[in-house]
């Protein structure tokens, strides 16, 4: 008897929560549905309601981020594609320096030890707890009076900070899974320290850092605060571009949902690199190392 | 002699030569900024002209922010938007992690899906939210009209749109529970459900006691990142709700970049970023050695 009872209660217990994992899933997905929609709607269609779901596709919003049709001319599409292209500029150049400057850093910090090494490595980390606006209040006076505020070469600078210290904890955990031997024995056969690291070690990390690479591209892909204060004309990036889209005739949203879409596109490209790191990407190598 | 000197120094010039640009960056951009923060915040002196010079101001610009009932209000508003989105999001993430510990077809396809909301940008995040929130013809509206219920001003009023912000910070940050909490719970060896079941443990006893307690190191890591990250919470604001309507929706973030970079309060905005430096470095100081603590035991 109370075995049945048990039973149907497991039953029930099962369906709710699998009820409530599919409205999660709901909840998770469907604005990011939502928008692919809506990045496809026209302006009409945008407003309308009930919400349609059948419609004909507008690309209008897609012409005016990358300055190409009719919507080219049109006042709030001026210089959107060329923050298009100062984003592209910006993550590649300073996904590269920040990776290079980690996978030099992790290295060190993976092989040698050194006086005020835990100091470094915490030093690196509160990067990553650090309030962007804070420094900014610094920042903002350093750019303009380096000349940096609103150029590429500031955005670049900025990109490398904010990815340097996740660049350097990730490779780090990279090279710790590479066995000390490997430069044991090509020292004890002769050859340097130098050649051990670039000719065989660097290619047995050459997975972690694709991986590496793919989380600071989405972080200076994404990175809005830094920007949004150092940029005024000449250097604005998209999710900057975008959120001053709101024009005389209120905010431009199919232009909104479009860049929107842009914007997540390369992310969904990069996220299929890192699928497998996110652990320890997402928790600066504090977990997941493996 | 010579051969036995060769590789400490070749590895004590790769130690200076690998690390000294990160270091130089991060002094340069850290600590650089920070100690000129804290100096700053004792006098009164703008941006925009910082030919007129600094006035030394001592403690006032302290004492200034901690008597403003506007900087209060601020706190207030970041404490309560903190508490919201990070119990949301623990409850949520600890839920779907625990269930999606069971196997299923397409379960590592649903997870990788699913971790995809944080990786977004904020701003995107927060447009793509402000548009579904729209009170006229956002499809939010459109949902609740469906169960019958009248349409809300989301973002047009102090109230909902605390809790539309948090519900927004929710759906982008769970997903990081989720993966905190599944590692977690992947970690507990198996042999202690085998034992439970032999004892004819409930379902509900085996997770209070058991899963919950044996990952609460990791999800402790996972709450105080997420404290962390909603105390210091700027962009969504931004996009989501410029900080309105009125100043109902401005956090502490918010604050010091509309003192500095709207009045120009240069002196005041940074006595405030070093009040939000300490908060935060306190919760990163109880992250580390929760951290040390944790590599002691293991």
């Amino acid at each position: 008897m109370t075995a049945t009872r048990n039973q149907a209660y497991a039953h029930l217990s099962r369906w709710i929560l699998l009820v409530l994992l599919g409205l999660y899933t709901i909840y998770n997905l469907g604005p990011i549905l939502w928008l692919m929609i809506s990045s496809l709607k026209s302006r009409a269609d945008l407003f309308a309601m009930p919400p349609k779901l059948v419609f004909e596709p507008d690309f209008s919003g897609y012409q005016s981020v990358f300055g190409v049709g009719a919507a080219r001319d049109s006042a709030s599409s001026v210089g959107v594609f060329d923050s298009l292209m100062t984003s592209v500029f910006v993550s590649t150049v300073g996904t590269t320096v920040a990776v290079f400057l980690g996978t030099l850093a992790g290295y060190v910090c993976s092989r040698f030890e050194f006086r005020g090494k835990g100091d470094f490595m915490f030093f690196v980390l509160s990067t990553r707890m650090l309030p962007p606006v804070a420094v900014l209040v610094f920042y903002h006076m350093m750019f303009a009076r380096l000349g940096l505020a609103d150029t590429w070469l500031g955005l670049v600078l900025i990109a490398v900070f904010v990815n340097v210290g996740l660049a350097t904890w990730i490779m780090k955990g990279f090279f710790d899974g590479v066995p000390k031997e490997v430069e044991q024995i090509a020292i004890v056969n002769g050859y340097s320290r130098i050649y051990a690291f670039l000719r065989l070690v660097l290619p047995m990390v050459k997975g972690g850092i694709a991986a590496t690479a793919g989380f600071c591209f989405i972080f200076a892909w994404n990175e809005f605060a830094f920007a949004s204060i150092l940029t005024t004309t000449r250097a604005k990036t998209l999710p900057v571009k975008i959120s001053t889209a709101s024009g005389a005739t209120g905010i431009e949203w199919t232009q909104i949902c479009a860049a929107g879409v842009v914007l997540i596109i390369p992310v969904l490209v990069f996220f299929y690199l890192i699928r497998r790191h996110l652990l320890m990407g997402m928790t600066f190598g504090v977990l997941g190392r493996r | 002699m010579d051969t036995a000197l060769k590789p400490r120094s070749t590895g004590r010039l790769m130690i200076v030569g690998f690390l000294s640009p990160t270091v130089l960056l991060l002094l340069f951009m850290v600590a650089y900024p920070i100690f000129s923060l804290v100096h700053y915040s004792f006098y009164n002196f703008s941006a925009l002209n910082p030919d007129k010079g600094m006035d030394w101001a001592g403690l006032s610009n302290y004492e200034y922010l901690l008597s403003d009932s506007g900087i209060w209000k601020r706190f207030v508003f970041t404490g309560k938007f903190v508490f919201l989105c990070v119990t949301m999001q623990m409850i949520l993430g600890i839920f779907v992690g625990y269930r999606l510990q069971k196997t299923f077809r397409g379960r590592d396809l649903l997870f990788t899906a699913l971790m995809l909301p944080m990786m977004l940008s904020p701003v995107v995040a927060g447009f793509l939210w402000r548009y579904m929130l729209n009170s006229e013809w956002g499809v939010v509206n459109f949902l609740v009209s469906l169960f019958g219920f009248a349409k809300v001003d989301w973002l047009g009023q102090a109230g909902p749109a605390l809790w539309a912000a948090a519900v927004v910070d929710t759906w982008m940050w769970t997903p990081f529970i989720i993966l905190l909490a599944t590692a977690a719970f992947r970690g507990i060896p198996e042999t202690i459900y085998e034992a439970a079941e032999v004892d004819g443990a409930s379902a509900a006893y085996v997770f209070f006691r058991i899963t919950l307690p044996m990952s609460a190191p990791v999800l402790f890591i996972a709450l105080i990142l997420r404290l962390i990250d909603s105390f210091k919470q700027y962009d969504l604001f931004v996009a989501l709700t410029g900080g309105g309507p009125g100043s109902s929706t401005e956090t502490v973030s918010f604050a010091v970049a509309k003192t500095a970079f709207s009045y120009f309060y240069t002196g005041e905005a940074s006595a405030l970023a070093v009040i939000l430096l300490c908060i935060i470095m306190g919760l990163a100081m109880i992250l580390v050695r929760h951290l040390s603590n944790m590599g002691a035991r293991h």
